[in-house]
């Protein structure tokens, strides 16, 4: 499955908009009621998604404010939404 | 709400707590107790004398104790109007399931007697049976899985493949328990303890891969939820029971609840347990009718359950909006000291008393 195919499968931006985030990196989600910790760039990420940007502009902002090669972004990227999607189903 | 209710006396059941399947009753109690306004009396009612919120003062003024359901009514009307005559007792609300049917029988008299309680009547406990649940569920237009009733363990064997459901199996007491049962040796042990332990039929349902959600919620008897709390478990017992949990948000639970409520025209608590799957779908798998052992989640979430009930006993017609997501708990475990003579009341007479300071136990 693509990482765009599994942010949809998750319920995309919308379904991230639930999700409670704080400063700290915690994140909890109030319909599953389970919690987890992102680091900075992956609350980054998440913050970018939730708003909805679409995950080539989400990998394009995370390179620049974390100096990252594009690529390595949208891989890292990618990542992080297989282990969204295991987290929030 | 009313203020009535805050003067009353009520007797709450299920005092029993053993760690790994505490019962409700203390936790009731504790709602009740610490409800803003209550100054009214709380009977704890039990039927072991081992059964600790029976001592318990900080949720329970007094214990008594009542005779095991399979006594009969006479016996508990009986009782109960020993304890009515002592206490006075303005409502009850009974916290486990073996309780009920007695109780439902005894509505009326108990009525008679001045004693208020919120029951769904027999006709929709019967209802909400885990052998009635595919009926209710088509009529209510939700789903949960197919059910097969057994009465011997033959069919075991092949109920895998024949029905297409595969391995894991949920194998169920009619009335409690539930074993996941991975081959058809693990079912047949299964079936044989569950039918020594509860009887005929065994049912046997397909494992619903994912995660165990609950509301405890209160019908108003016209098919409304006067208020729910949803929550996940975030840690077990041996026996699956919530050690921590977590109130949700959960919209879809929310509106199986409603849709439950509305088609049982259910009266009184009940807590709905659902199984959400892998693939994101709601599967209910129980309905129990009485409020839950975590119930007191609800107060800690702002939204007191068991005293919208009494306000609703009190003619009031409570509507909470639906607990916040994010209020934990986590359950201990903790030791009450008593004398001998406070427990040899309760064996011989069925009565508790206040408690002993443990002050006082040390200097003798």
């Amino acid at each position: 499955m693509s990482a765009e195919d599994a942010l949809a499968a998750l319920g995309g931006a919308e379904r991230l908009a639930q999700l409670a985030l704080s400063d700290t990196g915690f994140v909890f989600d109030p319909r599953s009621g389970l919690s987890f910790s992102a680091n900075d760039t992956g609350l980054a990420a998440l913050r970018l998604l939730r708003r909805g940007e679409s995950l080539e502009a989400a990998a394009d902002i995370l390179s620049r404010d974390f100096e990252v090669e594009p690529r390595e972004a949208r891989a890292g990227l990618d990542i992080f939404i297989t282990q969204l999607r295991r987290r929030l189903s | 709400m009313s203020v009535a209710w805050r003067h009353w006396t009520v007797a709450v059941t299920g005092m029993n707590a053993r760690a790994d399947n505490p019962g409700p009753g203390q936790a009731v109690a504790r709602c009740l107790r610490e409800a803003p306004g209550f100054s009214g009396r709380i009977l704890g009612l039990g039927h072991d004398a081992l059964d600790p919120g029976l001592y318990r003062r900080e949720s329970c003024d007094a214990g008594y104790l009542l005779p095991y359901p399979s006594a009969g009514e006479s016996a508990l009307i009986e009782r109960l109007a020993e304890i009515h005559a002592a206490e006075r007792i303005d409502a009850l609300i009974p916290c486990l399931d073996a309780e009920l049917p007695g109780f439902i029988r005894l509505e009326k008299r108990l009525a008679a007697m001045g004693i208020r309680v919120l029951l769904p009547g027999a006709a929709r406990l019967r209802a909400r049976a885990k052998d009635s649940l595919p009926e209710l569920c088509r009529l209510a237009g939700v789903d949960t899985p197919p059910i097969r009733r057994l009465t011997g363990p033959d069919s075991l064997e092949t109920l895998a493949s024949e029905t297409g459901w595969g391995w894991p199996l949920v194998v169920k007491g009619g009335f409690y328990d539930a074993v996941i049962v991975r081959n058809p040796g693990e079912a047949k042990s299964a079936f044989q303890r569950l039918a020594a332990q509860w009887g005929y039929p065994v049912l046997v349902q397909p494992f619903i891969d994912g995660h165990e959600v609950n509301l405890a919620g209160l019908g108003d008897g016209a098919g409304g939820l006067a208020g729910a709390v949803s929550m996940r478990k975030r840690a077990l017992t041996d026996k699956g029971k919530a050690w921590a949990g977590i109130t949700i948000r959960d919209r879809a639970l929310e509106e199986m609840a409603e849709k439950l409520v509305a088609a049982l025209n259910w009266r009184g608590p009940l807590e709905v347990e659902a199984m959400r799957g892998t693939d994101g779908r709601l599967w209910l798998i129980e309905i129990n009718p009485r409020f839950p052992a975590w119930i007191w989640l609800s107060h800690a979430a702002g939204r007191n359950l068991p005293a919208a009930l009494l306000d609703m006993l009190s003619g009031a017609a409570p509507k909470l909006e639906p607990a916040p997501a994010g209020i934990m708990f986590i359950r201990y475990a903790e030791e009450l000291a008593l004398r001998l003579e406070e427990f040899e009341r309760m064996m011989v007479h069925g009565v508790a008393g206040g408690p002993v300071p443990l002050r006082a136990l040390a200097a003798e």
